[in-house]
Parts: C-alpha cells; structure tokens; sequence
C-alpha cells in the first residue's frame, strides 16, 4: 500500500526535478538517433517534448566509415536517450558513451533489443517488425524521462504502428502476387525488405559482404553476379546508393545496358521523407520495378507526411 | 587433362575479372621488375618504396575526384619522382631523411583526401583498394591504358639501356665515359614512377614495393650478368603475379567466406623466390653487380 502511494510521488518529484533542469538549460530532452530514420522514429513518439538530432544522416556517404567529430561527440555526451543501430554498424557511438558515462542517459542499442546475435544483418530498418519495436522502447524511455508525458507518448506508438499498417499490407500483397521473384542486390542493406516481400536473392552473399566491407571480392562471385544480369536470370537490381565503388558501378551499368531495371535503396533516410513513406516508397519502387521494368534509380525528394 | 585441371581450377580462364587481373599484373609485374633491377644497382630502393607510399595521395585524390585512379597514381609519382631527381641530394644519409619525410607527407595526404571522399562520396573500400590494392576489380577498360603505360616505360627503358646501365652501376665511371648521368637520373626516375604507378593499381601502394624491389633483388642474388638479372626479374615477378591470381581465384574453395586477397599470395610467391634465389646464389646479394670498389 505504501509502496503505491510512493512511486506515483517519486515520479511526480523525478519529474519536477527534470522540468528543472530543462527549464535552466532552456529547453526540453536532448534525444540522439544515430542513424536518421532512428532520430525520425524518436521524433514521431516525442513530438515537442524532444529535441532529436541525428548523426548520420548524409545520404552521400557510407555509414560503414562513419568516423565522429568532437562536436559529434559532445552531442552523445549530453543526451538523455540515445538510439543506437548495434551489430558494429555504429560502434563508435558506444565507446563515446563509455567516455562519458551518464547514469540517467537511457540508450537504446537496437541489435540488443530485438536479442540479435552478431552475426545478423546489420541493416535492421528494412525488417518491418524492428521499428514497431523501437517506438515502443522509444516510449518506455520517455516516459521514465517525462513521466507526466507517458499517455501521449504511449498514443504516438499507436499512431505510429497504425501508420506502418499500408506498407505492411502492400508487402504481404506484392508477397501473393510476385512470389520467389529473382532479385541481384550490391550489398545486403535491403534483404530483410526482399526477403519480407518474398523475393529469392540471386547474388551470392560473400560478394555482398565484401562489397559492404570494402573487401577484395572473390572473382567467382563477381563472374556470377555478371551472369545474372547479362543473362537476364533477375528481374531487379537492388542498388546501395550509399555504398558504392567502382564494382557496383559496373554492375549498374550491366544491368542498364541489359534493360534490368534497377532500385536504388539506402542506409539512412533520404531526404524529404519519413521513415513510413520512405518504406512505401521502396516498396513501390520494388513493384514498378517488376511489374512493369521501370528502373527508380533514386528516390529524390519524398512526401513529407507519413 | 587431369593434372591441368588440378592446377587451373574450372572457370579460372573464361572468368572476366581474372583475365582483366592477368593482363594488368603481367604489365605491372614486367615494368616493376626491369625497372627494379636499376632501382636496386642504384640503391635507391627506398626511394621506389616512398614514391609509391606518396603516389597513394594521387590515387585517393582520383577517388575523391571520381576520376580514372591510375593517372590520379601517375600524375603524383612523376611530380614526385622529378621532383626527387631535381632536389639531387647526393648525401646518402640526408637523401634518406628528405625521402622519409615527403613519405609521411604523401601518406598524411593520402589519409585527408581517403577521409574527404568517404564524406563526399560514396567510395566504399577505397582504403583498402588504394594501399593494399584490388585487382579483380579493376575494370577491363582500364587495360589500354595500363598497357600503354607499361610500353612507354620499357621503351625509355631500352632507349637508354647502356648508358643508363652503366651509370647504375658507377655514376662516376659513366660521368668519365661522357653519358649524361642526371638526364639517366630523370628519365629512370620517371620510368620508376610508371612501373609504381602501374603496381599499385595491381598490389597496392604499400605492396607495389614488393612488386618493384622483390624480383629485382631475388634475380642479383644469382644471377651475374645484367641482362640475365632483367630475364630473371620478369620471370619471377611474372610467375609470383600469375600464380598470385592463380592461387586467390583457387582459395575461394579452401578458405572459410570467400577468399584470401590476391595481392597476399603475390607478395608471399615474391618473397619464396627471394628466398630460394638465395639458396641457388654463388654469391652474397648485390656483390654479382656490385659496383667496383
């Protein structure tokens, strides 16, 4: 009995306490999503109460050699919850943390969160079950932060999760439609979206590994992946605008001359859109793609509204 | 039939990748190998190894700049190796110094513009592509070009080969005989540019060292005319290149993931001929064409 009494009252003194050192510093939570659809998602759950920033949010450049600035590093440092993709693809922002420790900054490494083993795919945006399930844990963090906010960030995961409902159901309709679809990729950042859509994945995954790693690619794979698109075994080319070298360009410039269409994808969310559109966008570019052999080499700027 | 197969695994000789590989290495494996010969008579080893480490800077630079890595390579080597040659530091001692220094000069480069195309770009893998190379993924329209760098090298090569031997081998007894030592300087200088330029397309800047210096030096180990120093350098450098491809394309099947880099099992066949050009050598290195006291 005493015990109910007292929680809601710490919470109430927590919260006080907080709104106080907001209220000096002169604004609400610093919140940090190291990749940007991370950040996105953190802003769609804490609507005004956050000021969410993201780090790697530059859609020219390759998030696997990320290196942090200073003034990076002092926006880690300073946050009160921090969203961190995990498996290696953003490693750097761990050891800033263990730089600086802060016992009331809430981190969230969402590898850890969906009890991944290392060796998973790092790209953990493209399977639509991760981000329902960062919202939630996005929330939960809020809400110890800003207890007296819990009801409406709790509301904004339920907004959010409804809102991935059509992408959702265009999957699993593009799934009935065009089962085991062939599909050639560069680098394995949208499998989890392929695989979610049904298609089988021709490219061999040691080239996908080595192009991701900036590795020397064995010459049988390269020999392979030329075979499927000279030989018109795929009816797409997934393509890492992020992730480019001059092996993926010649696979792009096969696939062009070969009449593959071709789909660009992306590590972190292109500008002018949200992370729901941005799926959808993908996905119908997917869909053009094999339907009708229409090639979205890229997404250009997006709708702004969810 | 059998034994062949054993050797060359199937799809090795149809594969587009390799056959771009054996092209490009044989040139780059022939141009280091004669050039290399002079390099080491003139002893001027470290040298070759820093224009190589500065002319990273120029292929990064060529990443940054999306433009064509092996002139971004050669435009950086031959500033470098003129500038080298004009400086014209006799003392050996500081001659070593200035080489070190623009060495970590060109490596600091290397290291901003790397950082700069991985911002404005998307250049995956361009650090490991530039210092360690990646030469199953050098485009096949890229092989004029690397052939007609190697043709101009041997051809400057041979324009000058007497004159140029023989300053190699005693500056003075050459400045004596009337051959223009500074003019052979500068025209092997540049020939040392082509071949590091064309290596490091192959092996990589850090490797081309291996490419340049390894057969030159395994073949004055044995053999005891210059003529037959330059025939053994090829052979070696070109056996070590090819049996390099052979041996990375082979350990796709025997390694765990997808294999080991190529420019590994080269430098590993370079070293195993130094190793045994030492056992078959009647005399210690560099005294067969050492020059006379």
């Amino acid at each position: 009995m005493l015990r109910r009494s007292l929680i809601p009252a710490l919470g109430f003194l927590l919260a006080a306490l907080i709104a106080g050192c907001a209220g000096r510093s002169g604004g609400g939570l610093r919140a940090i999503g190291i990749e940007s659809q991370y950040a996105d998602v953190i802003s769609q759950i804490a609507g005004p109460y956050a000021a969410v920033r993201a780090i790697e949010t530059n859609p020219n450049t390759d998030p696997h050699e990320f290196e942090a600035s200073p003034s990076v590093a002092r926006a880690i440092a300073s946050a009160s919850l921090v969203v961190e993709n995990g498996l290696g693809y953003d490693s750097w922002a761990g050891r800033i943390m263990a730089a600086a420790p802060n016992p009331r900054r809430k981190v969230i490494d969402v590898q850890r969160l969906l009890g991944l083993p290392a060796t998973a795919n790092p790209h953990l945006w493209y399977e639509p079950g991760t981000m329902p399930a960062v919202a939630s844990a996005v929330a939960a963090a809020l809400s110890r932060l800003r207890p007296a906010q819990a009801a409406y960030f709790h509301a904004n995961v339920r907004k959010f999760d409804a809102s991935l409902e059509p992408w959702r159901q265009a999957l699993a309709a593009f799934k009935r439609r065009y089962a085991s679809t062939p599909v050639a990729v560069t680098e394995p950042v949208a499998d989890a979206l392929l695989e979610a859509a049904g298609c089988t994945i021709l490219t061999p995954h040691s080239l996908q590994i080595a192009i991701m790693n900036g590795l020397d690619p064995a010459p049988q794979d390269v020999a392979a992946q030329q075979a499927l698109l000279r030989e018109h075994r795929v009816k797409v080319l997934v393509y890492n605008r992020q992730v480019t070298n001059a092996l993926t360009t010649s696979f792009l410039d096969l696939a062009r001359r070969n009449g593959i269409p071709v789909v660009g994808v992306y590590e972190t969310l292109p500008a002018g859109y949200h992370y729901q559109s941005w799926m959808q966008a993908e996905l119908a570019a997917l869909q053009r793609a094999v339907s009708r052999g229409i090639s979205t080499e890229s997404l250009g700027q997006g709708a702004t509204h969810p | 039939m059998h034994l062949l197969e054993l050797i060359v695994p199937p799809g090795f000789l149809a594969n587009g990748p390799v056959h771009t590989a054996l092209i490009v290495g044989a040139g780059a494996a022939v141009v280091s190998a004669i050039v290399g010969v002079f390099t080491v008579m003139r002893g001027q080893s470290f040298a070759g190894h820093a224009l190589a480490d500065v002319s990273s800077a120029g292929g990064s630079a060529a990443f940054l700049l999306g433009l064509n890595p092996l002139l971004g390579f050669l435009g950086v080597a031959a500033l470098a190796a003129g500038g080298m040659e004009w400086a014209d530091v006799r003392d050996a001692r500081e001659r070593d110094l200035v080489t070190g220094v623009m060495l970590g000069v060109g490596l600091g480069l290397t290291a901003l513009l790397l950082y700069l195309g991985t911002i404005r770009g998307s250049t995956s893998g361009a650090a490991i592509a530039i210092l360690f190379g990646s030469m199953f993924t050098i485009p096949a329209s890229l092989i004029p070009l690397a052939l007609t760098v190697a043709g101009v090298a041997l051809v400057a090569i041979a324009a000058i080969y007497r004159p140029l031997l023989l300053s190699s081998l005693s500056a003075d007894l050459a400045q004596a005989q009337g051959a223009r030592v500074r003019r052979m300087g500068l025209v092997h200088a540049l020939a040392l540019a082509l071949a590091v330029s064309l290596a490091a397309m192959t092996v990589g800047a850090i490797l081309s060292t291996a490419l340049l210096i390894g057969p030159a030096a395994a073949a004055l180990r044995f053999a005891d005319r210059p003529g037959r120093a330059l025939g053994w350098a090829v052979a070696i450098g070109w056996a070590a290149t090819w049996g390099g491809i052979l041996l990375a394309y082979d350990s796709f099947y025997w390694t765990p993931g997808h294999g080991w880099p190529v420019s590994f099992f080269i430098v590993v066949l370079i070293f195993i001929g130094y190793l045994l050009a030492g056992l078959a050598g009647r005399r210690p290195a560099r005294q067969g064409l050492e020059r006379p006291a």
